[in-house]
């Protein structure tokens, strides 16, 4: 299980490494940085998992003082929490660049998007 | 203290709470902003007082009452708070200085400055590596949004660009930290170092990653042309921040967690780093764009400081000085160049003309490029000398030279930058607007560069000399540059005499010192007295002026190698603002500074050599180095002959000083050309013609000084301009002295110190009469002149006398050289160089004959018919040389005996034997007063003869001649005295070509063409740069899995 987790995340890590490097529309590659994200966050949770585990939530099926022997660790999973809220952020603030760019010179191919006017 | 968790609080409050502020207006949002970060900058700086006066030691502090991981752990020691408190001073003034467009984009963009500053805080104080990444992602962002503050094309690709790169390394930075988790069950950074072994062993791939991942924040070449991009792209506001506050933070950040990959990460620290400085300064050469420029530098001096971490094992104990000293330099100056570059508005280089219109901005303007350059009394200047020190002591030489070679590449384009922007006419540019807001922040980090200067140097105990009063004084003198030029030159004078008052005491009795104080200071009085025939205000002149005399002074003073380096420099800037001043002097002013710093550089290297074999810095470091010495002889002599301009150093010295101003060349050529004296004195003392290499090193200088002698004469033969032709006469001395010098003899030395007197009197006549003479008929073109002895008589008599001992005929102290220089070529065999020597001494015959026949004898012309003479405040000092000339020539032994007392204990052999006055050599005994004796009777006899076989000649009148009837094409064909040496120049005129000219001129082009080469990789598109970023991963990985070394 652990394998196909990570295997999976690294597997969409290059997937959207892929993308972002051949694609040129910049929507495309901004996908592909979210494919990229999602791997990384796959391979984040699945790094967490520690085989014959149950969820790391203290309740009456787990008492305090077992947590840490008979839980999954949380920290990854807080971890992945955050940076799923950050790739968001950082996403949606590529979305405004794609916008802007795309107000300013009617185009997202990423070739046409660069400043010739270097000197 | 206060819980450093107030500065996320209030950073993130403050920015939160703007948008309910909205009603009370943008101007009111702003200045809370403004209070907000002054608040937690205010933290950080309670900290770091409490730290510098060791009250505390680094807290750790947690949120919540709880544990790590579970809350957020910062960590509080004396870096965190002096790192935290420079970012969030970085944001106050950047914020301020942003006022207009913060007000024009309200407050969400305040609130963005104010999350983005939390951010860098936070990646600073963070004690856990997870929160880094968090940290690193919302300053990332605020990054981003700060660059929408302008929404041209050009700042929205570059953000586009950055959002893109930082994306990706961001990720990669969370891959490496939930690897390193995984193998190590912690995420605390201090923990973290506690288990290195276990990561060493196990997270190999997580600390690379994450090394990797923190470098790449630095943009390192060539996977950074996102970040040059960004950094010409966003406001220059904005672009300020980033090269201070953020470059700031991701390096701490960096030099927290580069220990964790151990040696391995080390050297790809270094490797990187280094070549990052190397070629993203290369890269600048070949571009004009200011921000971009800046941006090269700023990626560079990034490069150079995380080179330094890689070398830091290297560098012991003062790792941590230099990298402060550098770093708090490139984060003063970077930020004060960049909103600099938003008053001037206009990217190109060339535009920055405009800013001479606000002095105060243009002084710090180059405030900021000396300090970036490594020029005292910056902080950077030591840092700069530690870092070389401690580099070559260790043996790591290739390291070294690659820094000063970067370094060199910096020098050129930035102060060709300045240069061009000191110099270009600026009468069609508007004044730039400026505002309290963008000019304050300036003013401040200017001012604070000197303070951060003076602080540095208190720890540094080598530098013993005087300079703080000295160089407040200056600062004084820059502050009153709105008096009348006659009352500056009065504080000026009162100073220089209360320096020879102070010098004196450490001099006495050490003739060797005596003679260059006495050329440097006394010069210094009689340059002057000749200033006052100045009128006006002659704005920048006396602070530049006395710094000079004040870097010469320690020159003097100095007793060991880094206070020598350190008047050097001074030195050296003071004297590129004189050289600079002359109307067409841009292109020798800035190759006057490019050769200088080259030759500090050079010198940097051998004094680093001595210092690594001796173990100190004495002046005494310099006697038989024991590592590399061929090398380090070379290189500091090649140093010190950048300032004597000898032959292939020479190209700047002829239009640098042939186009100053009267009291200026007397200056630049009969005081400043003999600092280079000094410093050969010094290295040749130090080398000693034992070794066989120091024979063929001083074979090799033999030879540079005597066709230094012969190319400086031929050079000056063909001059048609007066200043032209002593200019390059003084290539041609300056090639005796250093001929003699290199002989390592008895004679040779005396005639080199008997040169070194008698050319500062000869060549300061000159300098000051010819030059006069110049400024009174409006040209320096010899064929416009003529028959001026009857409008200048007192000129031409000293003229008259200066140009005699410069030619070296009897009676006058100027053959006393010669004679010295023949006696040593005869007994030290030097037969090559003596006719060498002999003929460049027949042509100085020529170009003084020239030079006196053409200017004051021949035909008055109609235009110069009412010139007066010259100003009496340059005659003044020019009689007082010539009083020191007859006195010399009377009683030559008052010098040479004195001289010869003072070589005997290195030079016992060949000593000239005094019997009264008369010298006797192996070769023959001279008496200077029999032979004036003769002479005199000699000529007046003739002198009679003449008029008696004249009695019956008739007066014409001038115009008592013609022309066939006709009107000559070109006046100045039918004049005698153009192109005087026509005949000449066919038979020997081959040597005159500029080969070295030449030669220097294609090195620049080649240099430029490989920068221009480079460019090809800064495509200017986002997706070449993204796979210059996984290249650069891949390739590193790739290098330092086969071990790098």
């Amino acid at each position: 299980m652990i394998h196909i987790a990570l295997a999976g995340g690294a597997l969409l890590i290059f997937i959207g490494i892929w993308g972002m490097l051949t694609k040129k529309n910049i929507i495309r590659i901004i996908i592909g940085f979210s494919l990229f994200d999602t791997g990384l966050h796959v391979v984040l949770v699945g790094l967490g998992y520690l085989k014959n585990r149950t969820a790391p939530i203290v309740d009456a099926d787990l008492p305090a003082k077992a947590a840490s022997s008979q839980s999954v660790d949380p920290v990854p999973q807080a971890i992945v929490l955050t940076a799923i809220v950050i790739g968001l952020a950082v996403t949606s603030v590529l979305l405004v660049f794609a916008l802007k760019l795309y107000q300013s010179k009617n185009t997202l191919d990423i070739n046409k998007l660069r400043d010739n006017t270097n000197d | 203290m206060i819980n450093p968790i107030y500065i996320v609080a209030i950073g993130l409050g403050t920015a939160f709470s703007l948008g309910l502020l909205r009603k009370l207006g943008k101007e009111f949002s702003f200045w809370v902003t403004i209070f907000a970060l002054g608040a937690m900058a205010f933290i950080s700086g309670h900290w770091l007082s409490a730290f510098l006066s060791h009250q505390i030691t680094s807290t750790v502090i947690t949120t919540a009452g709880g544990k790590a991981p579970f809350v957020i752990v910062f960590n509080m020691g004396m870096t965190e708070a002096l790192f935290s408190f420079m970012v969030t001073m970085g944001a106050v003034f950047s914020g301020f200085y942003l006022h207009d467009r913060l007000i024009e984009s309200g407050p969400s963009a305040m609130a963005v400055l104010l999350a983005g500053t939390m951010g860098l805080n936070g990646i600073i104080l963070t004690g856990d590596i997870f929160n880094l990444f968090v940290f690193m992602e919302i300053s990332a962002i605020a990054t981003a949004g700060l660059v929408l503050l302008v929404s041209d094309f050009k700042a929205l690709q570059a953000g586009f660009k950055f959002m893109l790169a930082s994306g990706i390394i961001s990720g990669l930075l969370l891959l490496g930290i939930i690897f390193l988790y995984n193998s190590t069950g912690t995420l605390n950074i201090s923990e973290l170092h506690s288990k290195a072994g276990v990561i060493l062993k196990s997270g190999g791939v997580a600390t690379y990653l994450i090394t990797i991942a923190l470098l790449l924040e630095l943009k390192p070449f060539p996977a950074n042309g996102w970040g040059v991009d960004l950094y010409e792209g966003a406001p220059s506001g904005v672009s300020a921040f980033i090269a201070s506050s953020s470059a700031t933070a991701a390096f701490f950040v960096f030099l927290k967690v580069l220990p964790l990959g151990g040696d391995i990460s080390l050297r790809i620290a270094a490797a990187a780093g280094i070549s990052t400085f190397v070629f993203s300064n290369l890269m600048a050469l070949s571009y004009k764009n200011t921000s971009r420029l800046l941006g090269y530098s700023s990626i560079g001096q990034l490069g150079l400081l995380v080179g330094i971490a890689g070398l830091s094992k290297h560098l012991g104990d003062k790792t941590l000085m230099i990298i402060l000293t550098l770093l708090g330099t490139h984060y003063l100056a970077k930020a004060g160049l960049f909103w600099l570059s938003g008053i001037v508005k206009n990217p190109n280089t060339d535009e920055w003309r405009s800013l001479r219109k606000s002095p105060v901005l243009f002084a710090f303007f180059g405030v900021f490029i000396f300090a970036l350059l490594g020029f005292p009394p910056f902080p950077s200047f030591f840092g700069k000398w530690e870092l070389i020190m401690g580099l070559v002591a260790t043996k790591m030489y290739w390291w070294a030279g690659a820094i000063l070679l970067g370094t060199m590449f910096e020098g050129i384009y930035l102060f060709r930058w300045f240069s061009r922007a000191l110099k270009l006419q600026n009468n069609d540019t508007a004044t730039p607007a400026v505002t309290i807001y963008s000019i304050l922040p300036v003013v401040f980090f200017g001012f604070f560069l000197f303070y951060a200067g003076y602080y540095t140097s208190t720890f540094v105990p080598a530098l013993r000399v005087m300079c703080l009063a000295p160089l407040l004084f200056i600062l004084l003198l820059g502050l009153l540059d709105f008096l009348p030029a006659f009352l500056k030159n009065i504080i000026s004078l009162a100073g220089v005499t209360a320096y020879i008052v102070y010098l004196w005491p450490h001099i006495q009795g050490n003739t060797f010192k005596i003679v260059f104080a006495g050329i440097f200071l006394g010069g210094a009085i009689l340059a002057l007295i000749a200033g006052f025939y100045r009128r006006g205000k002659h704005m920048g002149f006396y602070p530049m002026t006395m710094l000079m005399f004040l870097g010469l002074g320690i020159l003097v003073d100095a007793s060991n190698l880094l206070e020598l380096f350190y008047g050097w420099e001074l030195m050296t800037i003071g004297s590129y603002f004189l050289l600079i001043r002359g109307e067409r002097s841009l292109p020798h002013g800035l190759s006057y500074l490019l050769f200088s710093l080259g030759g500090s550089l050079a010198m940097l290297f051998g004094f680093a050599l001595a210092h690594a074999s001796s173990g100190s810095v004495d002046l005494s470091a310099l006697n038989h180095i024991r590592i590399m010495p061929a090398l380090a002889y070379s290189l500091m002599l090649a140093g010190f002959m950048t300032k004597t301009a000898s032959l292939g150093l020479h190209i700047w010295l002829p239009g640098a000083h042939g186009e100053a101003v009267a009291d200026i060349h007397f200056m630049a050529s009969a005081i400043l050309l003999k600092a280079g004296v000094f410093g050969i004195i010094l290295v040749l003392g130090g080398m000693g013609n034992t070794q066989p290499y120091a024979q063929k090193i001083l074979f090799v200088l033999g030879w540079i000084g005597a066709l230094t002698a012969l190319i400086g004469n031929i050079g000056a033969a063909f001059q048609e301009s007066a200043k032209y032709l002593l200019a390059w006469s003084s290539i041609g001395q300056l090639g005796y002295i250093v001929f003699g010098l290199a002989s390592m003899t008895h004679l040779g030395w005396l005639a080199a110190y008997g040169y070194t007197i008698t050319h500062f009197l000869y060549k300061g006549i000159l300098f000051l009469l010819i030059g006069g003479v110049a400024f009174r008929v409006g040209t320096a073109d010899m064929y416009k002149m003529g028959g001026l002895i009857k409008r200048m008589p007192f000129s031409f008599f000293a003229v008259l006398i200066a140009i005699i001992t410069l030619a070296g005929i009897p009676p006058l102290v100027g053959f006393t050289g010669k004679w010295l220089v023949y006696n040593m070529i005869l007994s030290k065999h030097l037969f090559y160089q003596g006719v060498v020597i002999i003929i460049s001494g027949v042509i100085a015959f020529l170009y003084l004959f020239r030079l006196i026949h053409v200017i004051f004898l021949g035909q008055l012309k109609d235009r110069n018919r009412k010139v007066k003479e010259v100003y009496v405040w340059l005659l003044i000092p020019a009689y007082l040389m010539l009083t020191a000339i007859f006195a010399l020539s009377m009683f030559p032994d008052m010098m040479l005996a004195r001289l010869g007392r003072m070589l005997t204990p290195s030079f016992p052999e060949g000593a000239l034997v005094w019997d009264g006055f008369t010298a006797s050599s192996r070769y023959g005994t001279f008496n200077l007063q029999i032979i004036m004796a003769v002479i005199g009777a000699t000529f007046a006899a003739v002198f009679l003869w003449l008029v008696f076989a004249n009695r019956k000649a008739q007066k014409v009148k001038q115009f008592n001649i013609f022309y066939s009837g006709e009107a000559p094409s070109r006046p100045e064909l039918t004049h005698y005295g153009y192109n005087f040496f026509a005949h000449y120049r066919k038979a020997v005129g081959f040597m005159a070509t500029p080969l070295v000219t030449r030669f220097w001129d294609q090195l620049s082009q080649g240099l430029h063409g490989l920068s221009s080469y480079g460019r090809a990789i800064y495509t200017g598109n986002a997706q070449s740069y993204l796979y210059h970023i996984v290249a650069f991963v891949v390739v590193v990985y790739l290098l330092s899995a086969g071990g790098i070394s």
